[in-house]
Order: structure tokens, then sequence, then C-alpha cells
């Protein structure tokens, strides 16, 4: 899809079998909300063609696609109470007028909000404003819900809750369901599928624990959890796993799902996940964990349920790694200018080739 | 404290100096009459409008004196009995509604369209265009326009000179109603435009996508959602189109020739002809009543919300 000479949403194919419940990740920019609009059909695709149930939609309008869309600002008519919005469309599919009012009823009941429908919008709060927004979708029983990061705008509690009714609705009516957000932790946790975009193009398709736990690619690895980086070269691969050396030090990690048959001496990027990474005071606590390196505390940072460490590493060349601590002795245990010692499995360090 | 003072530039010291002039002269406790003190010129302003009436109603009531071209110093009606019985006044004040209704329609069924596609288009070029096309007759003046239309309507005009290479015979297209209608509807259309373009900018353009994905086609959405919410600028735009073409003078004077007066060429003649002030005086205040009425009636009908000074919609 391009706009003048951008290109919005580049090659991007991927299907979607019914009843599943996807997201797009990716961050702001990225074209998600335009491959939402490609398939709702407010935009045309400047090549390529996109599938519904089997039949090719592109020449179909959006009002005759069988599509509900929770749009990112919502996009309530301010004119119309609760149960007006969420009548429009049956009204507008012709419905029969005589069942209109029950299935309404239904759907307000079915996202809590029986009772309100003779409300105005702006008598609504936000959360409110959002299951009315999510009874409106889908009222109509459509093929398809796609939600354009209808959560952003909430704060965190609320969104928190709204992510858990989004997969409770979803399982309920089974309702193959395409979500678009900026927000890893919504993704993960609402999803039986992720795709990861960026700049538009898939960067990864995967379920939300091998989205996480087998990143393919750098951008994957540095979008979703907290990751640490190093660069290094390889020096021979067996199998999946792979020795490389950083500044003379010796690491062993898995080569990634996206970077196979890997050359002598490719220059590689490393991650590792920060609550992957022990930190402790001597050598002797790290146990039995096969990559173990030196490092001096340069912050360390209390948020709340666990403590966030930043550490350089010399002998890796001065990398800054962060370590999730979580909090196992109920106060800081190092501080700036502390030595510590690190340690890692080899099966938790990613290797991309470049 | 006068070693650091140096340091500030000139244009500080010298706004402390006005600040400390500002809080003689008015002093801070009367803050509160601030407000009110910007108000005033507006109130003398309506205020000399108001005086202005008080004296038209005198003269209202005032008859003239056929003989010495005098107003009587008696007080009688007699001027609104012939204006409300007369059939000539009548038709004058027929005329000039019915044609204010129809301009106010035509114009807005032109102007709608116009500020739409002016407010959604994606294509910035279009935009200037329609702008700048719109503000081009405000340049113009309605006289210089009026008279534009002569020069293009007239028998030996443009028009009339394409017709009859098409072998059409010279038609009358000035001095007939129509041709009244068609001035003011050309003349008001920017007004309405300009008023009816916030009211559509302030519609935004999700609802009418989320009204497609909801099953209505692009009538329906229209119908639904866009006029609904392009009320009040709809009202508002209908308000000012209807008042100021019932009120016109140049239009139905130069398009009409005489033959189509509308109430302010009727008023102009009392005054400046019969020298008739005392009729010309109970038509003005007629003229307002008229006025005055019309717009009383679509506030009620519409609520004075609409004009989007409730403040209740979001
Ligand atoms: N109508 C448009 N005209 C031109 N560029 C657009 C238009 N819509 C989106 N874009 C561009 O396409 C890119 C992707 O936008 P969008 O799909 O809204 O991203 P996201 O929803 O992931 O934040 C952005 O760089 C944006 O500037
Ligand atoms: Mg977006």
């Amino acid at each position: 899809m391009t706009f003048g000479d951008f290109q919005a949403v580049k090659d991007t194919s991927f299907d979607l079998p019914k009843g599943k419940f996807l997201t797009i990740l990716g961050p702001s920019g990225s074209g998600k909300t335009t491959l939402l609009r490609l398939i709702a059909g407010f935009e045309k695709p400047t090549v390529g063609e996109i599938f519904i149930n089997g039949q090719p939609v592109n020449a179909v309008p959006p009002y005759k696609r069988a599509i509900g869309m929770v749009f990112q600002k919502l996009a309530l008519f301010p004119h119309m109470t609760a149960a007006e919005n969420v009548a429009f469309p049956l009204k507008m599919r012709r419905h029969d007028a005589r069942n209109i009012g029950k299935q309404v009823e239904r759907y307000l009941e079915l996202v809590k909000l029986g009772g309100y429908g003779t409300r105005r919008i702006h008598e609504l709060s936000g959360g409110q404003q959002q299951r009315v927004a999510i009874a409106r979708a889908l009222v109509f029983e459509p093929d398809l819900l796609l939600l354009d990061e209808p959560l952003a705008a909430l704060d965190v509690k609320l969104r928190e809750e709204m992510q858990l009714e989004f997969r409770r609705i979803q399982k309920e009516l089974g309702v193959t369901t395409i979500n678009v957000t900026h927000d890893q932790r919504e993704a993960l946790v609402v999803s039986d599928e992720i795709i990861i975009m960026n700049d538009g193009a898939i960067q990864q398709k995967a379920q939300p624990v091998r989205a996480y736990r087998a990143p393919e690619n750098p951008f994957v690895a540095h979008f979703i959890g907290v990751t640490n980086f190093i660069e290094a070269v390889a020096v021979s691969a067996n199998g999946s796993t792979v020795t490389l050396t950083c500044k003379g030090r010796e690491l062993v990690g898995v080569l990634a799902a996206g970077s196979a048959g890997l050359a002598q001496a490719a220059r590689c990027t490393c991650a590792i996940r920060a609550e992957q990474v022990r930190i402790a005071p001597s050598q002797d606590r790290l146990g039995k964990l096969e990559t173990q390196v030196r490092g001096q505390v340069n912050d360390a940072i209390f948020e709340g349920e666990r403590i966030v460490y930043e550490i350089k590493v010399a002998e890796l060349g001065d990398v800054l790694m962060k370590v999730f601590d979580h909090d196992p002795v109920g106060h800081l245990q190092f501080g700036p200018g502390d030595i510590v010692h690190l340690g890692w499995n080899a099966k938790d360090l990613h290797v991309f080739a470049k | 404290m006068r070693t650091y003072r140096v340091a500030y530039p000139l244009t500080w010291r010298a706004m402390d100096v006005l600040e400390a002039f500002v809080a003689f002269v008015w002093p801070p406790s009367f803050r509160a009459a601030v407000p009110y003190l910007f108000l005033l010129p507006a109130l003398i302003l309506v205020g000399l409008l108001v005086l202005g009436l008080i004296q038209i109603a005198d003269t209202s009531m005032r008859v003239l004196d056929r003989d010495t071209f005098l107003l009587s110093d008696a007080y009688s009606l007699d001027n609104y009995r012939r204006a409300l019985t007369e059939p000539f006044f009548a038709t004058i004040a027929g005329r000039s509604i019915i044609g204010s209704l129809i301009v106010t329609v035509i114009t807005l069924v032109f102007a709608f369209p116009y500020a739409y596609l002016m407010v959604r288009t994606s294509s910035s070029a279009l935009r200037k265009f329609l702008l700048v096309a719109l503000f081009l007759p405000f340049f113009i003046g309605q006289v210089v326009r009026a008279y534009g239309w002569l020069i293009i309507l007239g028998n030996q005009g443009i028009v009339n000179d394409i017709l009859g290479h098409a072998g059409i015979p010279t038609l009358r297209l000035l001095y007939n109603y129509p041709a009244v209608l068609f001035g003011l509807v050309q003349y008001m259309l920017p007004f309405a435009v300009l008023m009816l373009a916030p009211a559509l900018t302030a519609i935004p353009e999700e609802l009418e996508a989320a009204a497609g994905s909801l099953g209505a086609s692009w009538l329906k959405t229209f119908r639904h959602v866009v006029l609904p919410l392009a009320r009040p600028g709809l009202v508002g735009a209908g308000l000012v189109v209807m008042t100021l073409s019932l009120t016109d003078f140049a239009i139905p004077a130069m398009l009409g020739g005489g033959s189509q007066d509308f109430i302010a060429n009727a008023i102009y003649d009392q005054f400046f002809r019969t020298s008739d002030q005392g009729l010309g005086a109970t038509l003005s205040l007629l003229l307002v009543a008229v006025g005055s009425l019309l717009v009383g009636v679509v506030f009620t009908a519409f609520g004075a919300g609409t004009l989007a000074m409730g403040g209740r919609r979001k």
C-alpha cells in the first residue's frame, strides 16, 4: 500500500484461521492502522489481494464486508445514545425491527452495560465507551473483528482489565479477531498468534510463547521484552549451537530460526533477556551457569517487584547489560561501583546472523 | 538588588514600567471589571442601534401630508394599516420572504458539497483552489458583481451570444424573479460555505469510516451521521443566508430592474423617491419584525444550542 511514493505496508502476507485471535504488534508508524484499513476496505491495496472466507474482497466496498471494527478513537456517534449506537449496524443492515431491541440488549449485557442503553455517549466513562464500541462492532455478528489500539488511551489498570474482557468476549463468541497494538504485554496476554511488524513489513509470526522465547531477528528480540545485545563473531557451529568470540572471550549460543547457515567468521548479533541473566556477588554463587562474566554496577533502579541493574561488562567490550533481580532479600543488594558476577545458560543466548 | 537588575534586557524593564503604570491607573482590585470594560464598545454600538430603532418607531407613526410634504405631529397607525392592507406591499413582502426561503434552500444545497469537498479532500492543491475561489467574490463586492451579471446575462451578453450561435433566439435572462434569485444564490454561496466548513471540520472523518464498516452505504452515512452532526452549521448558515437575502437591496434592484423589488427596495423608494419617511420607517420596522420572527422560529425549532453556543456537544 503506497501513499504517494511512500510504502506504508510492504510485502505482507498471512492467513488467519477462523475463530483465532491474532495480534499485530509494532511500533507507531509501522503500518498497523493502514493494514487494518486495507482489510476493512477503507483503502485499496496498490497491489495484492485480500480474501475473507476464501472470497477476494478488493472490489467489495466496506459496507458490504461483514467486518466489525473498533477504532483507535472509538468513533462512536455522539448524537446517539449507547443503545442507538449499538442498533446502528442492525438498522443499516435492515434487520427485522422487532428483534433489534432484543439483540441490542443482549450485546449490551455481553459487555456488561445492561441498563446503560439510554445514556448518551458523553455521559459514559472511557471504559464504558470502549464497551459500547465493542458491542457495536459485534452486534451484527461479523465474520471478522478488527481492533485498532482501542485500549491505548486507557490507564494501565483499566487497560489490563479490558484486555481480559476482550479475551473473554472473543472466546465467548468465537469471532475471528485481528487486534493491533504497540503494547507487547497486551499482545502476549490476549493473542493466539502474534505478528510483529516494522516499517510496513512482517518481522515474525508466532504464538506468544514462541515470539518471546524464540525471536527470529534482533528487531523482535528488541521489541518484546527487555533484551541485551552483544556483538560477536562466529567461530564454529555444531547444528544450531554456535560458538562465538567477543573481544577474545568465548560465548556459546543458539542460532535463531531466521538465521540458518552461518558462515565462518560471520559477524553476529547475540541477544539475551534481562531476566535470564543471574546476578551474584561471587562466582561460586552462580553455580553451573555456562557463561559467566564479571561486571561493575552502573545503576540500580528500584521498580517495586524487581530491581533493574545496569551492569558494565568490560570483558564484552564495555557493553551495558540490563539484569533483573526479583528482590529476594528485600533491599538493594548492590550499589553503583560494586563488582558483580553475571551468568547465563548457552540456550538462552540467541544468535542472529547479520 | 540594583546590581542584578542591570542584567535584564531593556525590554523587560520597559515592561516593568508599563506594568507599574497599569497597576497605578487600574489597581488589581478593579480586575473583575475588566471583562465588562471590553464589552463596553459592543454595548455602545448596540445601544446606538436601539436608539435608532426608537427614532424610527416614532417616525413610523406620523403620516405624510401630501400638500406640504411634512410629517404630521399627531401619532396614528395609518402607515401600519397601509403597509399591512395594500396589496402592493403584500406582493413585495411575499416576494421577499418566499425568495429568501428559496435562496436559502438552494444555497445550502450548493454550499454543502462545496464545503464538504473543501474539508475532506486529501489534495491540498484542490483545497487551496476551493478556498481562493471562495474568497475571490468577496474582493469584488456586491454591486460590481451584479453589474457583471448584467453584462453576462444581458440581451447582447455572452450567454445570449452563445445561444445565438446555436440558433436559439435571444432569451430575456434579466429583470425577472429567477434572475434575482440566481444573483442572490451566487452572492450568498461563499457565506454559507464559510459557515458550514467549520461545522464539517468538527465531524471526525473516522465517524464516516465507522458508519461504512457498520453497513451504511455512502448515502446512509450522509443521512444518519453527517447530516445530523452538521445541523448546527446548517442552521447557522441557513439563518445568515435567509436574513441577508431577505434584507438585500442591490441584487433585486439591479437584476430585477425595478420590477422585482424586495422590501429594502420599497423602503428606499419611500425614503428617497416619495419622501414618505413615515411609511418608510413603518416598512423598516416590519422588516425587522419579520426577520426576528424567522430567527425566533428557527431557534425554537432547533434550539439556540444548535449554533454551537450551548457547549453541550463534545
Ligand atoms: N493517508 C495517508 N497519507 C500518507 N501517509 C500515510 C497515510 N496514512 C498513513 N500514512 C503513513 O503510513 C505509515 C504507517 O501509518 P499507520 O498505518 O497509521 O501506522 P500505525 O498505525 O502502525 O502507527 C506512517 O508513516 C504514516 O505517516
Ligand atoms: Mg495506528
